[in-house]
């Protein structure tokens, strides 16, 4: 009996000693649920989730106080991701999630800009270079194509282009798509 | 002997069981396509032809286009440098451009490239002279043989030699940077894809190049062994090459034919027997190979300083009637090619570039020769199979020289499935279109790797694009917040400033009135009253400054720093001292009212730019009137409205009560107002973006 309870006791001691230590030594920093949340995020920062970036909104997400399907750039995909990640219900997506996949990046006419500066300011990214009177431009690599500065520009000389097409982004086509189409006409004359 | 015993014991199982050869080589899988090699050998290589034009793509088969160094018109030498790089080489992987022949640069346009996309760059057009003026030794070498890898790397990036066997990475770039750090330098002159015959040929005419130039590779790297595979099926080139290689320490081994017994890693584990790790590169093991092609290219650089500007190209297929083998100038149009050898019927479906396992179509027969072109296939087109399920009959399996599943592979491919896909190691996929081959249901395997592999690529570039833009946004967040506290730093200090001055004043003031506050000032009124407000100033400043220092308004301010900060210490002093006494003298001489009046307008002045900051927002809704409004930003814009006129009129009010005596000070206090509003409409922006973004949609 006696030693039974010292054993017992013995484990508990022990088991609560390695909990404890384990606690601090595999601690993990800041929100976990949100830095994963934003881990999922297309961090374009263009706020249309009605938060001023994608840290901000997955902050609200693990907080439960915002709704899973906000995220226009993300679209469905992102939508299931945290719906998955949060435990929620996934919703449809308010915005249609056709015009929003084609990556576009920012271009200004360099020879319209007034060196204004404000676009620089509006960059989420800091992907506007310029100065004061001086001409501006965007650093095509790093523009993540949030539209932000678009509104901003006084002389409207921002416009957002898709990517341009080259052998290093070129995708082989699917296969699947290829096959279909080489099928249905075959169908229809059956018919 | 035993082996050779043993090996005709297999070649007679196999006259019934056809898998059989498997077993004669080291790797997994592998096919037995009918090779159709004796098509495009009946003919001795063809004499050069020049054609009507040449395009020379900027850019090669992979890496950055190079940079143009000519121009429209101008006359080019064959060999003369058109496009180099000025970039870094190594990580851009730029190959430069030379001229294959004599003529003028007709054009600099876009063309279609030799590439499944069918995309177009920019390339030269020349037109040649049929003169072949040329440029000896364009790339100044002495005969001296390198002695370094350095060396030779600057040689071969001079040279824009690429890998010529058909992925087309530059030779440069390929090649470890320490000596040594290869041990056993592989030639590759399997050639296992059916109809291609021309590294069959060179070794045949060239094996001299070829070995030398091995040697030569191997000498610069420390490498001591010498490996060369050649596939069984090549008699007369294995001939040659054990002639040329005999006084060497080149090895030449005889290889089984088998299909994609060229394959780099193949070929590596058939020769050594080591077996490349999915996530290492040869050169990690200390192996290093490259083709025939490639060896005799840098032969021919090292010692007559010729850059890369043709290649042996085979144009065969069973739409041709005398197919053949060319030294074709880079930059040949595949259709100049292909006609050239009697197409049995017009040529008008789509040529393919490399061999029928692992080639092309090209969208356009008008694409150039490029350096990595090695077959030029007119194969008429054949009734598609109808592509049928996979029944999981496990041969493309069996078949995949990479021990991978293909059809797992295929399941998750055609289903979109990427990560899993990418988690059965899709990347080690060579393309080699074995499982196709074999695939009884017609599965055009190969092209949903490729698909797949295309999706992964830009996943992951997706994934690095969002990590790096995720860093600047956080780092632009510091930098504002950076900022904000320098700010507030500066402006605590130039207040802690002017107090002192204050108290300096004062003090001074004490001992002789007259003399402290300057000849700028006449009437003594005037001075006492500045005093005065400068002493009301300071004790207000004073209790203020806890709040300002909290608040991020507190920028107000600080445009004036800079201007002040430049000034001689005097003329600042004189400034304020007029400022203060204009203060005084444009509403009333008593010192006591004027204090008071002072205060009030410094007051005022804080309030109205607070006041300012808080209503700009409208501003700039006013300005953006197609970005996300709701109706509540409407709304907002509506009520504040009035305000913003009541807040740009009182912005006036500061300027109007100041005497016109001192013009220049105004203007100064205007241009510092100026800027400050500016400043501060741009700071509500910013904030109100922000707010602007976050209240409908929390409910
Ligand atoms: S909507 Fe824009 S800011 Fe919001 S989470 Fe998506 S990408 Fe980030
Ligand atoms: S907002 Fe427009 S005008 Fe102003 S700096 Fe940017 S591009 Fe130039
Ligand atoms: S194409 Fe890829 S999966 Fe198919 S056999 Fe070749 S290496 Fe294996
Ligand atoms: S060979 Fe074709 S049918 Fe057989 S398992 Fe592979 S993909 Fe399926």
């Amino acid at each position: 009996m006696i030693e039974a309870l010292i054993i017992f006791i013995g484990l508990a001691l022990l088991f609560g000693l390695l909990l404890g230590y384990a606690a601090i030594r595999f601690k993990i920093e800041g929100n976990p649920l949100s830095n994963q949340i934003d881990n999922v995020l297309p961090q374009t920062q263009c706020g249309q989730c009605g938060y001023p970036g994608c840290k901000p909104y997955a902050d609200a997400l693990s907080k439960g106080e915002a709704e899973v399907n906000l995220c226009v750039p993300g679209g469905t995909e992102v939508m299931i991701l945290i719906s998955e990640i949060t435990g929620r219900e996934p919703k449809e997506m308010n915005a249609p999630d056709e015009d929003t996949q084609i990556k576009t990046t920012a271009f200004i006419d360099e020879d319209i800009c007034i060196g204004c500066v404000l676009c620089i300011k509006a960059c989420p990214v800091d992907a506007i270079l310029g100065a004061t009177k001086l001409m501006h431009t965007v650093i095509q690599s790093e523009c993540t194509g949030c539209d932000l500065c678009v509104p901003v520009c006084p002389v409207d000389c921002i416009e957002m282009r898709p990517a341009e097409t080259t052998t290093v982004n070129w995708q082989w086509p699917d296969p699947a798509d290829a096959a279909i189409a080489a099928i249905t006409p075959d169908q229809g004359s059956e018919k | 002997m035993n082996t050779s015993l043993a090996q005709r014991f297999i070649q007679k199982i196999a006259l019934v069981y056809p898998t059989a050869k498997r077993w004669l080589y080291r790797f997994h899988g592998g096919v037995f396509p009918p090779y159709h090699k004796s098509l495009s050998l009946r003919q001795p290589i063809r004499p050069q032809l020049i054609p009507d034009r040449l395009i020379l793509p900027l850019q090669q088969q992979v890496g950055q286009p190079a940079e143009l160094l000519v121009e429209v018109g101008s006359y080019v030498k064959k060999n003369q440098l058109l496009a180099q790089s000025h970039k870094d080489a190594n990580k851009d992987l730029v190959v430069p451009v030379h001229a294959p022949t004599s003529g003028f640069v007709e054009a600099i346009e876009a063309y279609s490239l030799p590439h499944a996309s069918g995309l177009k760059a920019m390339s030269i057009v020349i037109k040649p002279d049929h003169k072949e003026n040329a440029i000896d030794n364009v790339l100044n070498v002495n005969g001296a043989l390198p002695e370094t890898p350095q060396a030779i790397k600057e040689i071969l990036f001079h040279a824009g030699i690429v890998g010529m066997g058909g992925a087309g990475f530059p030779s440069y770039a390929k090649l470890p940077k320490e000596k040594g750090k290869i041990h056993t330098l592989l030639i590759n002159g399997a050639e296992c894809e059916p109809f291609i015959t021309c590294d069959d040929l060179l070794m045949q005419t060239k094996a001299h190049e070829i070995i030398q130039g091995a040697v030569i590779v191997a000498d610069a790297l420390g490498a001591d062994k010498l490996l060369c595979g050649i596939e069984s099926n090549k008699p007369e080139a294995i001939q040659a090459m054990q002639t040329a290689a005999a006084k060497t320490r080149v090895e030449i081994h005889i290889v089984q034919t088998v299909y994609p017994m060229g394959g780099q890693k193949q070929l590596i584990q058939e020769l050594t027997g080591i077996e490349v790790p999915h996530n290492l590169h040869s050169v990690d093991l200390g192996l290093l190979m490259m083709n025939v092609a490639t060896y005799a290219a840098i032969y021919r650089a090292v010692t007559f300083g010729e850059p890369l500007t043709s290649r042996l190209v085979t144009v065969s297929g069973l739409g041709l009637e005398s197919p053949f083998n060319i030294q074709a100038l880079i930059g040949t149009p595949f259709a100049v090619l292909a006609n050239a050898a009697q197409p049995k019927v017009e040529i008008d479906y789509p040529l393919v570039m490399g061999g029928p396992m692992m080639g092309f179509q090209v969208q356009d027969n008008q694409v150039p020769v490029i350096k990595t072109t090695n077959c030029i296939l007119a194969n008429p087109p054949e009734p598609i199979e109808m592509q049928m399920p996979c029944i999981r009959c496990g041969e493309c399996m069996d078949a995949c020289p990479v021990n991978l599943l293909p059809q797992q592979l295929y399941w998750y491919s055609q289903s979109h499935e990427f990560d899993k896909v990418e988690k059965l190691n899709i990347a080690d996929c060579i393309e080699c279109g074995c499982c196709s081959y074999v695939c009884p249901s017609h599965i055009p395997l190969v092209q949903y790797y490729r698909h797949a592999k295309s999706e992964i690529k830009v996943i992951h570039a997706e994934v690095k694009a969002a990590e790096i833009a995720k860093q600047r946004h956080e780092f632009r967040l510091a930098r504002i917040e950076r900022e904000k506290l320098e700010r507030e730093t500066r402006l605590q200090a130039k207040k802690d400033a002017v107090k002192k001055q204050v108290a300096d004043k004062l003090a001074q003031a004490g001992d002789s009135p007259e003399s402290a506050v300057a000849p700028t000032q006449k009437s003594s009124p005037a001075v006492l009253a500045a005093r005065a407000a400068a002493a009301r100033r300071a004790a207000k400043s004073k209790a203020t400054s806890t709040k300002d220092h909290n608040e991020p308004e507190s920028d107000q301010l600080s445009p004036k720093t800079p201007v002040q900060e430049k000034m001689p210490t005097a003329r600042r002093k004189a400034i304020e001292a007029a400022q203060k006494a204009s203060e005084a003298a444009g509403t009333e001489k008593n010192p006591k009212t004027a204090a008071k009046n002072a205060a009030m307008a410094a007051a005022k002045k804080r309030a109205l730019a607070k006041k300012q900051e808080v209503d700009a927002p409208p501003f700039e809704s006013n300005d953006r009137p197609n970005e996300t409004s709701t109706a509540t930003s409407t709304e907002q814009r509506a009520a504040n409205i009035p305000d913003v006129t009541d807040a740009s009129q009182s912005t006036q009010t500061p300027d109007l009560t100041l005497d016109s005596t001192s013009e220049k000070l105004t203007k100064e206090v205007d241009d510092v107002t100026q800027n400050k509003r500016q400043k501060a409409i741009e700071a509500a922006r910013k904030r109100a973006r922000e707010r602007q973004a976050k209240p409908p949609e929390t409910n």
